[in-house]
């Protein structure tokens, strides 16, 4: 096999100091081939936000090493690590984090407004994106004027604008009822069948039950990691 | 300018607080423009009214003192022999005493009650005029006591219309007087006549012989002398010197107040200009005090903004933007926030200097230099007070921005 998509060594993150010292992630190593649809499930506290939030760039390791995509994350500044997060890397969340005033179509344009150089056909890869999502007949419309399950897929289609390498997810179906539940994970299924690879942070065995791997993690540590070859 | 039309609409989206936050800078801006416009236009009225005047000149006057036993003594005039001492003092460029009173002078059909100054070579020197038609005095119209006369313009027009005036006969007080000259029309903004115009010059001697005299002790008397020095930095230098010089011709112990006063143009008007600064600049600080209470103001608002939409910030850095980005968007919010309270604050600037310049009755100066300083200092506001929150703002953890709730 070619080089990993994501690796990591003795990843380590620890809050508090002394008596208080809790170790969120506590010496995570492993891989993550390019293509992989990767489940991380866990009990609540177990660690999976503090990995899924490493992974993304959005916080730094105490200890340990990772890399994505051939870069070095430990070793980036700031400035390099804005990229690295605008460009490969999408994220989807549990509360699907819209802005709230702005129309789908500017929400999915969200992450080209920080693109250097800008690129001019912001407004055509947002309504791309928006059309792999199934939300092309809901453009001009603002997250208030939208149900749950299309607020989530305005979200995922923005972290698919202009295709990053990694889709990371933390619990994107988690407040959603489980019919939606269901469409949007059918969604992440078919996109991964398209090739992006996706790591999906869920409680819930059903929703783990659409990833190609599972991961299990406990008090910071990786305690399972199976792969499942079950048809979709 | 995509910046700048998204922290527009973050603006517009809450505009009630937007439109209390600009108020401060509103007044501010609109103190600062119509004060310093004021102050410009007050300096400018200050200068303008001295146009005209010999700014290198002393008026000095006798007036009343009171003695030891504060008994009010007479105002004591001053002699011929003041005059020869104050025109050797170094520097001084000429002297001439005065004596005036009023009295008719006629021609026949026409009769005028006009001031007459009894003067010498020099008055018109002193007072900036010159002639017009015919000659000055001279010193044998002086020993001579002879009965000529210069009159103003205004006298002229009035009793001579547009014939020619030299050499035709004028009583004044019954005394027929050969006019010898015109004095160009003169214009300055402050004169302590109402027509500065309308007066009519004999010589001094023949003043006192014929017209206020008949008293012995009037004499050598001159009521007023105006000296004209070289340069006007000599000013205090002469003015002591004369001072003391009449001190001495007047018996005045050091100790004994001044019977007699001197008047200055250029110090006075140094005076004003003073009294004009210090008021412009409690009026500019009364401004600026305004505008960085609105500034405070704005700071608040602006860490509220912060605060309320740590979410957005969390967001934000999460799909990629840079620490830079978020201090930018905010900076630029805050200016733009105190811009447009700015403009608001010219337009209500310009209205308070329109309602002065009514009340008032003088011309402001509004200039586009005043405006634009104005104007400036809202941004400069914007810049200060709202780069604190923005630092804030970009300080955020990403992390638990997006937790935050
Ligand atoms: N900012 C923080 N400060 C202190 N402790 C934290 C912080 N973030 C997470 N933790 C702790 O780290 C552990 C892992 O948290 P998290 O990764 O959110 O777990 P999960 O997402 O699996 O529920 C928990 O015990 C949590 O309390
Ligand atoms: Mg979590």
């Amino acid at each position: 096999m070619n080089t990993p998509l994501i690796k990591t060594e003795n990843l380590t993150k620890i809050y508090g100091r002394g008596a208080a010292e809790i170790r969120a992630l506590d010496g995570v190593d492993f891989e993550i081939e390019s293509g992989e649809f990767v489940a991380i499930i866990g009990a609540s506290g177990s660690g999976k936000s503090t990995l899924m939030n490493m992974l993304g760039g959005l916080d730094r390791p105490d200890l340990g090493r990772m890399f994505i995509a051939g870069q070095d994350l430990g070793q980036m500044s700031n400035k390099a690590l804005a990229k690295f997060r605008n460009e490969t890397i999408g994220f989807v969340f549990q509360q699907f984090q819209l802005l709230p005033k702005k129309s789908a179509r500017a929400n999915v344009m969200l992450p080209l407004q920080y693109r250097r150089p800008r690129r001019e056909d912001e407004k055509a890869l947002a309504e791309q994106s928006l059309a792999r999502v199934g939300m092309s007949d809901r453009i001009a419309h603002k997250p208030t004027e939208l149900s749950g399950g299309q607020q989530q897929r305005v979200a995922i289609a923005r972290a698919l604008v202009d295709a990053p390498e990694l889709l990371l997810a933390d619990e994107p179906t988690g407040a959603l009822d489980s019919k939606t539940s269901t469409d949007v994970m059918a969604l992440l299924k078919k996109l991964n069948a398209q090739g992006i690879t996706i790591v999906l942070i869920t409680h819930d065995a059903d929703i783990a039950a659409y990833a190609t791997r599972i991961i299990t993690m406990r008090d910071g540590k990786i305690t399972a990691d199976e792969r499942t070859e079950k048809a979709p | 300018m995509r910046h700048f039309i998204a922290a527009y609409v973050s603006l517009v989206s809450r505009p009630f607080r937007t439109l209390l936050t600009m108020f401060g800078i509103v007044i501010g801006v609109a103190a600062i423009y119509a004060m310093i416009s004021i102050g410009n236009g007050a300096k400018k009225m200050i200068i303008h009214s001295l146009d005209g005047i010999n700014t290198r000149s002393i008026a000095i006057t006798p007036i009343w003192t009171e003695n030891k036993a504060s008994r009010r003594t007479e105002r004591r005039p001053f002699s011929e022999a003041d005059i020869e001492e104050i025109s050797r003092i170094e520097g001084v460029e000429s002297v001439s005493g005065e004596n005036s009173k009023e009295f008719s002078v006629a021609v026949p059909g026409a009769d005028l009650k006009v001031g007459i100054d009894g003067s010498d070579a020099f008055y018109l020197r002193t007072k900036s005029m010159t002639l017009k038609l015919g000659r000055n005095l001279n010193e044998t119209d002086l020993q001579s006591k002879a009965l000529v006369a210069i009159i103003g313009s205004s006298v002229a027009q009035s009793l001579f219309g547009t014939n020619h005036p030299i050499g035709e006969t004028v009583k004044i007080d019954k005394i027929p007087f050969t006019v010898i000259g015109v004095v160009e029309k003169h214009e300055t903004n402050l004169s302590s006549r109402r027509d500065e115009n309308k007066f009519v010059l004999i010589p001094r001697t023949t003043a006192r012989a014929r017209l206020m005299g008949g008293h012995a002790s009037v004499k050598n008397h001159v009521e007023g002398i105006t000296v004209i020095f070289e340069r006007e930095q000599d000013f205090s230098r002469i003015e002591d010197d004369i001072e003391h010089l009449l001190r001495y011709t007047r018996g005045l112990l050091d100790s004994d107040k001044l019977n007699f006063r001197m008047f200055n143009f250029a110090a006075a008007r140094n005076q004003m200009m003073q009294v004009q600064r210090v008021l412009s600049l409690l009026l500019g600080s009364i401004g600026t005090i305004i505008l960085i209470v609105g500034g405070v103001g704005v700071m608040n608002i602006m860490l509220v903004n912060v605060t309320e939409r740590t979410h957005e910030i969390g967001l934000r850095l999460s799909v990629g933007a840079r620490r830079s980005d978020i201090l930018w968007q905010f900076v630029i919010e805050a200016i733009l926030l105190c811009g447009l309270a700015g403009i608001v604050g010219l337009g209500l600037g310009w209205g308070i200097i329109a309602v002065a310049e009514i009340i008032g009755e003088f011309k402001m100066d509004t200039g586009w230099s005043v405006a634009a300083l104005a104007f400036g200092s809202s941004l400069f506001v914007g810049l200060i007070f709202g780069y604190l929150p923005a630092r804030r703002a970009s300080r955020l953890h990403p992390v638990e921005a997006l937790r935050h709730e």
